[in-house]
């Protein structure tokens, strides 16, 4: 199943210290809720693991990030795909463009596959749980950039 | 299934214990939701704790003006209560309208509400009810214990024990069930306790369970279903699924608690 989620944030930082954060793996790391680990494999791909828990569903997934479009400081995607073995897989990615207003104002456009059991099975709960998700990512990442 | 260890524990200290200890483990109550979910694999906790040897943590009795629900009461006892049927009959019907036979006489009140299902009846019942829910810990209001789409404020190694109700002076549960799973699309609980009127709304939230003040202001001034005419909840950060889109809900969370309201004025 297709998902597609749109946002801005407002973050207290300049746009350079915002672009810098959002290109730093440590960073990304502590803000990608259940990431377990983020390793860089060259400047612009990573090997993620995370951890999803949605209620009773806990499921681990493995994957490579990669960043693109890469238009400094103004914004980037960042796409990538994730297997989780029985529980199914994901794939997508999100358009972040920053833009100077009051420190700086953060959008995305978020597109995103699911498929196999998760899809299957978790239907009325993947929209809600993903807007958790980047509920939570922001948060972690508007802390981050403070 | 795969393998994993099964503690059964004989009392709610051992249980915390067991719980606070082992790594990843599960507490096993009706396991309605967790079974499933194991059997799919999209869950392999290492251990289970099962709770259904407890003594005393199932039963239904009359306490002054509350009724005490044990954590590990199925939903067919409290459906089929006599205590519950004559004094809160909203909450009997609730429970004999949860999903199938089956879940009804395997999933317990306590599991339902630490999982806190978005779609779940139960959760409905004790924000609507003003419930408080006691743990080995402590006692929670419900207006504190919902905190969002499966989450509570339980804790790591917290276990619920019993839910109290306070007997409302009204009270109706009215839902649009899913044909197939019943689980509530949206689900409308209102009450009158005294001077306090609650709405709470199951089925329709991103973050689950919810009250829906304006409704409830607006009952204050006159109990009955005219005092909801030109009132509606905002469809943005409702739910909107296959089954319905968030506009859909919306209204149907109108319409739904305006039937509530003639039930339990009736």
């Amino acid at each position: 199943m297709a998902m597609v989620m749109d946002g801005e944030v407002q973050l207290p930082a300049p746009r350079e210290v915002v672009w810098a954060k959002l290109n730093d793996a440590e960073v990304l790391k502590a803000c990608i809720p259940g990431c377990e680990s983020l390793e860089k494999l060259s400047e612009t791909e990573f090997q993620a693991v995370a951890v999803v828990k949605i209620g009773p569903v806990k499921a681990k997934f493995k994957g490579k990030v990669r960043l693109s479009d890469l238009d400094p400081p103004n914004g980037y995607r960042i796409s990538g795909e994730g297997d989780g073995g029985v529980a199914g897989f994901a794939k997508g990615g999100a358009t972040v463009a920053l833009t100077p207003k009051d420190g700086t104002q953060l959008s995305y456009h978020v597109d995103a596959q699911i498929g196999g059991k998760l899809a299957q099975l978790g239907q009325r709960l993947v929209n809600g749980a993903a807007k958790n998700m980047a509920d939570q990512f922001f948060k972690n990442f508007v802390a981050a950039v403070s | 299934m795969y393998a994993f260890t099964l503690h059964r524990p004989s009392s709610v200290r051992q249980a915390a214990n067991l719980l606070a200890k082992s790594e990843d483990a599960k507490l096993l109550a009706g396991g309605q939701t967790l079974i499933p979910t194991m059997k799919q694999r999209l869950a392999s906790p290492a251990s289970l704790i099962d709770l259904s040897l407890i003594e005393g943590l199932s039963g239904i009795e009359l306490r002054g003006r509350s009724i005490v629900i044990g954590a590990m009461t199925r939903h067919a006892e409290v459906a089929d209560s006599p205590v519950v049927q004559e004094n809160l009959p909203a909450l009997a019907e609730l429970a004999g309208e949860i999903g199938d036979p089956h879940v009804r006489n395997m999933g317990t009140i306590g599991g339902s509400l630490a999982n806190n299902d978005p779609n779940a009846d139960y959760p409905a019942a004790a924000l609507g009810l003003g419930a408080t829910i006691v743990t080995n810990k402590r006692r929670i209001a419900a207006d504190e214990f919902f905190t969002g789409m499966f989450e509570t404020a339980l804790g790591a190694d917290e276990i619920v024990t019993k839910v109290m109700f306070p007997l409302p002076k009204k009270a109706a549960y009215v839902k649009f069930a899913n044909p197939a799973s019943r689980y509530a699309l949206v689900g409308v609980l209102v009450s009158k306790r005294g001077r306090e009127i609650r709405v709470a709304v199951t089925g329709a939230g991103a973050n689950g369970v919810f009250r829906v003040t304006a409704f409830e202001e607006a009952l204050q001034r006159r109990f009955g279903p005219k005092s909801l005419d030109g009132l509606s909840v905002p469809a943005a950060g409702l739910n909107s699924d296959i089954h319905g889109s968030a506009e859909y809900r919306a209204h149907l969370i109108g319409v739904l608690a305006r039937r509530a309201v003639a039930a339990a004025a009736g």
